[in-house]
């Protein structure tokens, strides 16, 4: 395997673990079948755009993009999500409606033409012999440190402790003094802002428009098929799978049968086992 | 005595099918309200609208005067109220440590140990591994670990070893005598009987015997179990 190739590999699997976590959070943990996911990582992807367009220094992107995911997302779980909690096909639909919303809201904002954005750190790196981008290195290293604290996070901190509790055993957690509703607010509009992270870090790299989150939510929840839900360790194999056969296959033959093959593993992990390969509450 | 809970006139159950009538009782600082009664008589419904899973239809239920009607379950905990309830008592996924580190305790629970030492021996163990019994054990030592004032205990003895129904027994004596306030539903009345000051016995959803633990006769809790 070619060192690009292996490069491109570890960038592919790294971004699409990324931008799953939100949808493993929101999916995983509250039972939303959250079809706007894509929507937030869109949003997140226009952050770049609002502050270049509105002269503002390229460090406040990361504020304004969890301002405005975190916004949308505190809206959108004070007014509907918070009444389909555990609701799994009530929120499949409800959230479709809103990613439509969503979309139609940033074609009126920004227009349907696609928008590119610039990366933050320019230039090339010499990596296993070849020299790759300088910015996507950057980035996989970023994610796997973030997943690394995550998992370490999750394993020792009370929250996480607490929201394992709560989606475990609801009533009883709220019988030891846990504020349910609260935490489920909380996981939600954490789980929307990742994405919407992961939407401003994949910016440079790809064509900002209203469509964008689809083909995300589609592969995000392709690995969380593959992988199981629950677990960190369930996202990266998912993650691993999906991005890993969509990249070899579409540098082997094309991207019609790397998607070809995604589609099929994916229909057969449903078929054949549905809970994935690590399906875990913890 | 200081009266820790009032349960004031309440009537109450599954939104608005009721299944317990105008229950009245209080609990004061340093005794066990022992309530008792066969399957389906309400002693379950009554746990849970004093806990808050349940809101009651009418009456009031108040914890040192202060009203608990509106209270959502989780400020119920806060105030003071502990529960223990029948089933899924315990968070199967978490392990006993974090079963008994989740709330905010009064106390370690190294004490309750040394009576029931298989807690301490399965404390990296998820809870949900464990038999009937020792869930029951570790959700009751988590019941009085916690820093409540009034605890709820739904049948706690059920499927608990002899042995262990006593060192419980013991616990819930102590804990009273430290001041706190118990309301124990109970089905096994050598138990209830043992640690109750105060009796009270549920016959569908109504009152039919309440009286002091110590005038109420062998007699008189047997023809209301057999009612």
């Amino acid at each position: 395997m070619s060192s690009v190739l292996l490069l491109n590999l570890a960038w592919q699997i790294s971004t699409l673990a990324l931008v799953a976590l939100g949808l493993a959070i929101v999916f995983g943990k509250l039972r939303i079948m959250n079809m706007a996911h894509g929507e937030f990582v869109m949003i997140g992807a226009y952050a770049p755009v609002i502050t270049s367009s509105l002269g503002l220094p390229g460090w406040l992107q990361v504020p304004v993009c969890l301002l405005s995911v975190g916004l949308v997302a505190f809206v959108l779980e004070r007014t509907i999500i918070r009444h389909l909690y555990g609701r799994m096909f009530d929120s499949l639909l409800a959230t479709w409606g809103i990613a439509i919303l969503l979309r139609e809201t940033v074609e009126l904002l920004f227009g349907r033409g696609y928008q590119s954005v610039t990366p933050p750190i320019s230039g090339t790196l010499s990596l296993l012999g070849t020299e790759y981008p300088a910015y996507r290195i950057a980035v996989i290293a970023g994610i796997v440190l973030g997943f690394g604290a995550l998992a370490w996070w999750n394993a020792r901190s009370k929250v996480a402790t607490r929201i394992k509790a709560m989606v475990g055993n609801p009533d009883l957690a709220e019988a030891v003094g846990i504020n349910t509703a609260r935490l489920s607010a909380g996981a939600f509009i954490f789980g929307c802002c990742t994405a919407g992270l992961a939407g401003l870090i994949l910016a440079p790299t790809i064509r900002i428009e209203p469509m964008m989150g689809l083909d995300y939510l589609i592969r995000s929840f392709f690995a969380l098929v593959v992988g199981g839900l629950g677990s960190l360790e369930g996202l990266g194999i998912g993650a691993g799978i999906i991005a890993g056969t969509q990249s070899v296959l579409g540098a082997l033959a094309n991207q019609t049968y790397g998607y070809l093959a995604v589609l099929t593993l994916s229909i057969l992990f449903l078929w054949l086992k549905p809970d994935g390969i690590r399906s875990s509450t913890r | 005595m200081t009266v820790l809970l009032e349960i004031d006139d309440l009537t109450g159950g599954y939104r608005d099918t009721n299944v317990l009538y105008n229950i009245s009782a209080r609990i004061e600082a340093g005794s066990v309200l022992g309530v008792f009664g066969k399957n389906g008589v309400g002693k379950t419904t009554l746990a849970r609208l004093v806990q808050g899973s349940l809101v009651a239809n009418t009456g009031d239920i108040r914890l040192q005067g202060r009203s608990l009607h509106a209270l959502p379950a989780h400020a119920r905990r806060r105030l003071g109220i502990g529960y223990m309830p029948q089933t899924s008592m315990v968070f199967d996924d978490l392990t006993v440590r974090e079963n008994l580190s989740l709330g905010s305790n009064r106390e370690e629970p190294d004490r309750y140990f040394r009576r029931f030492p298989r807690l301490a021996e399965r404390l990296d163990q998820p809870a949900g591994t464990m038999s009937g019994g020792e869930r029951k054990i570790l959700a009751f030592v988590r019941a009085m670990i916690e820093d409540t004032r009034v605890i709820v205990l739904d049948e706690p003895s059920e499927g608990v070893q002899p042995e262990n129904i006593d060192h419980m027994a013991e616990c819930l004596k102590e804990r009273a005598a430290a001041g706190g306030g118990i309301l124990l539903c109970e089905q096994n009345l050598s138990f209830l009987t043992r640690v109750s000051s105060w009796c009270l016995g549920l016959d569908a959803g109504t009152v039919v015997l309440d009286k002091a633990a110590e005038d109420v006769s062998a007699a008189e809790l047997r023809s209301i179990l057999s009612l």
